[in-house]
């Protein structure tokens, strides 16, 4: 089988690219891709919070989504609100009470599953920030085109194409548990369960490379450090 | 040393007893005492990472912790910081520390400070000072004299000289009167510094031509090795 | 011991409100809810169709203690370009601080805001309405439907409630005939009412909350245990068991074993509710 974009396996992933730490005055950032989907997250924290949003005992999460044209719509509004609520459990928010992680996504690129992209750029960004989190999150989407076929990491055109369109997000713990699942189309129970399994599968495969790139980054400046 | 970094991410398992060393390892069957760090928590029975940093291990106490860096600082008790006055009460100073809320500096926590005779900072005046307290439900608070001596110790108002910001993981470094660049710049010209846990760096000298050179040198050795820090410090010098 | 002699000394009343975790954990342990519910029964439902004489569909529905009104005003639009036969159907979530104090006037806050498109885009993408149905004349003129959804008692489960009010009020809208006059005026006649939408499906949502301690999923939550759970699963299905729509975030603790048993309550709801309005429509 052949995919629009020259990929010849229903579950192959598009190439991921990241890099960390690349603006200047946010406490982390990163760039995260899927293809030629790309997306810069920053995080700002834990600063200073404004006290109609003041929690007593926990950080008060906030996500704000900038769209790569125009202004934020309501679709906007609904990713902003997905995002904040699959990252918010893998923060330690209760060690930082009556504060604010301040997380703006900005859509770079959009070709299909900004969603996922959007989650992945933020768990790289919160790493760089250094807060304190219980695990990591990292997500896939799939479709089921109108043939019936399950598709990982469909790009735009493939998307047009779609009877429904899956995405998932799980954490990194040993039983890669579900943080994220937002699904739309039509579909049967059982193609549920099956994208849940494959998007599960391919998460692995993000957080792996996720765990890579950190490593990379963090060998490569402790070697400089010590190559005296 | 290097050959055997262990990077660890949020989430991930710390087995902490896996070698049966003789000295982590008490008699009878007893769990063995473990100390944990920085960026390391403890949930049920497992040790569990918070952050992504370079998993460090000290045999004699079997300490565990987490060497990790990150621009924002967390107060913590004891750590010296650079701080600016941000606004003067009756009773105390607010002073910006770059945390998420400003510090609290009482007016006489400072050496030999009464209520008659007390310093007096205006808001903008930068300020060394030591966390006298630091709790996450409360604001930090901060005094400007040494608790065991009741001497000021370089504590107090910092007076000329340039604030830099950097990370907070290369002031731990320059605290370290080993570091090389402090080493290579003092071969070349008398200055002073002052480095905030908080990540910010004061430093003067007796010209700003100095101070700024000091500055820039200083803020762009994060990544370097200590060759490579010796060749910007003379190619700096040879350009003033 | 002296716990015990503690708790009983003062009001549950305070209990609740100083320790609301502990106080609804001790509810859950005995498999009921504060409001006397079992874990997984739905609060009672009754639908009103045609609530709003003026509109030309409306329906109000409530769920327990949340009511919810949905007014459909059909205007006359002119269609886009690419696609010349489609009308309009616009939804909108009104959550004033007439309905909760929660609230704050002003801009739609953001849970308005996502229900809002929510709505939309199961619409869109379901295949639930057909909107050149809507159309008047080709390339001329369309109907536009401004569907406002508006809470006037907010009790949690603001999508279930406002989607099933759509629907209602989907179902009762009749528009006028309309015609184009060669003068480009579009004629209305009063006289002659049709139902022009027919619903390909009938989406019903269901939404569940998930607690950790103890483990549990509790069906259609009130607004106090909206707070106390930051984990729901809202899911979308048609009468005949197709999935439209699942939304889970907000915590670790769901499975696929219990996603699976929040699908198979849903589709006992999907029926439940279908007999429901199924009657409402025909009486």
């Amino acid at each position: 089988m052949k995919r629009s974009d020259g990929r010849t396996e229903p579950s192959q992933l598009r190439a991921f690219a990241a890099s960390q730490s690349l603006l200047n005055r946010a406490d982390g950032s990163a760039k995260f891709s899927f293809g030629e989907s790309t997306v810069i997250a920053s995080v700002v924290g834990p600063a200073e919070v404004k006290i109609r949003d003041e929690k007593m005992d926990e950080a008060t999460v906030e996500v704000i989504v900038r769209p790569a044209v125009g202004f934020p719509s309501t679709k906007d509004k609904l990713l902003e609100r997905a995002l904040r609520q699959t990252v918010e459990p893998t923060i330690l928010a209760g060690m930082m009470p009556r504060t604010l992680i301040q997380i703006v996504v900005q859509i770079v690129q959009e070709d299909g599953n900004m969603l996922s992209t959007a989650v992945n750029a933020i768990s790289l960004a919160m790493l760089d920030a250094g807060l304190p989190m219980n695990s990591l999150a990292a997500a896939v989407s799939a479709i089921i085109d109108q043939e019936g076929n399950l598709l990982l990491d469909p790009n735009s055109k493939e998307l047009e194409n779609a009877s429904s369109v899956h995405t998932f997000a799980f954490d990194n713990t040993t039983s890669y548990n579900l943080l994220l699942s937002h699904c739309i189309g039509t579909y049967s129970q059982e193609q549920y369960l099956d994208c849940l399994d494959a998007c599960k599968h391919a998460s692995e495969r993000v957080h792996s490379f996720i765990r890579t790139a950190v490593e990379k980054r963090i060998e490569k400046e402790y070697q400089q450090l010590q190559s005296s | 040393m290097t050959s055997d970094l262990k990077v660890v991410l949020p989430g991930d398992l710390i087995s902490v007893n896996n070698e049966s060393d003789e000295s982590s390892m008490n008699v009878d069957d007893d769990v063995p005492l473990v100390r944990l760090g920085p960026g390391l928590t403890q949930v049920q029975e497992d040790i569990v990472s918070m952050k992504a940093g370079v998993l460090k291990h000290q045999d004699p106490g079997n300490k565990w912790w987490l060497e990790s860096n990150q621009r924002r600082y967390v107060a913590a008790t004891g750590e010296s910081v650079i701080g600016i006055v941000v606004a003067r009460l009756a009773e105390y100073y607010r002073v910006d520390i770059g945390g998420a809320q400003a510090a609290i500096l009482p007016v006489l926590a400072f050496e030999g400070a009464t209520k008659k005779n007390k310093p007096n900072l205006v808001p903008g005046t930068l300020v060394y000072a030591r966390i006298s307290l630091a709790n996450k439900d409360m604001e930090p608070e901060l005094q400007c004299f040494n608790p065991s001596s009741g001497k000021a110790d370089g504590y107090g108002e910092l007076k000329g000289g340039f604030v830099i910001r950097c990370s907070l993981g290369l002031c731990r470094r320059l605290l370290n009167p080993e570091t090389p660049i402090l080493r290579f710049l003092g071969e070349h010209f008398p200055f002073e510094t002052a480095v905030g846990m908080n990540g910010r760096i004061w430093v003067n000298s007796e010209n700003p031509q100095y101070t700024i050179l000091l500055a820039n040198a200083v803020k762009n050795s994060e990544y370097l090795s200590e060759a490579q820090c010796k060749a910007m410090v003379e190619s700096l010098i040879d350009k003033l | 011991m002296t716990e015990n002699q503690v708790a009983s000394s003062f009001s549950f009343k305070i209990f609740e409100r100083i320790k609301p975790d502990e106080y609804f954990r001790r509810f859950i342990e005995e498999n009921v809810r504060p409001d006397g519910r079992a874990l997984h029964t739905f609060r009672p439902t009754s639908i009103r169709q045609g609530a709003i004489t003026t509109a030309n569909g409306s329906a109000m529905v409530r769920i327990g203690g949340t009511t919810v009104v949905c007014g459909i005003k059909a205007e006359v639009a002119e269609p886009r370009v690419d696609r010349p036969k489609d009308g309009f159907l616009v939804p909108n979530v009104e959550l004033s601080p007439i309905c909760s104090a929660n609230f704050r006037p002003g801009p739609p806050s953001e849970q308005a805001q996502v229900n809002a498109e929510i709505i939309n885009q199961v619409l869109i993408n379901c295949d639930i309405v057909d909107l050149s149905e809507l159309c008047i004349d080709e390339g001329k003129a369309v109907w536009s439907l401004y569907a406002d959804i508006v809470c006037i008692n907010y009790d949690g489960n603001i999508l279930d409630a406002s989607f099933l009010a759509l629907l209602c009020a989907l179902k009762d809208l009749s528009l006028p005939t309309a015609e184009v006059l060669p003068s480009s005026i579009v004629q209305a006649n009063s006289s002659m009412m049709i139902k022009p939408l027919k619903l390909r499906r009938l989406p019903i949502s269901s939404t569940f909350c998930i607690f950790a301690n103890p483990k549990v999923t509790l069906s259609d939550p009130t607004d106090s245990e909206e707070n106390l759970s930051k984990e729901t699963v809202s899911i979308i299905l048609d009468t005949d068991g197709k999935i439209l729509y699942v939304h889970k975030s907000g915590g670790a603790m769901c499975d696929a074993e219990m996603m699976k048993s929040c699908f198979s309550r849903a589709n006992e709801r999907a029926a439940e509710l279908n007999e429901l309005i199924e009657r409402t429509s025909s009486q």
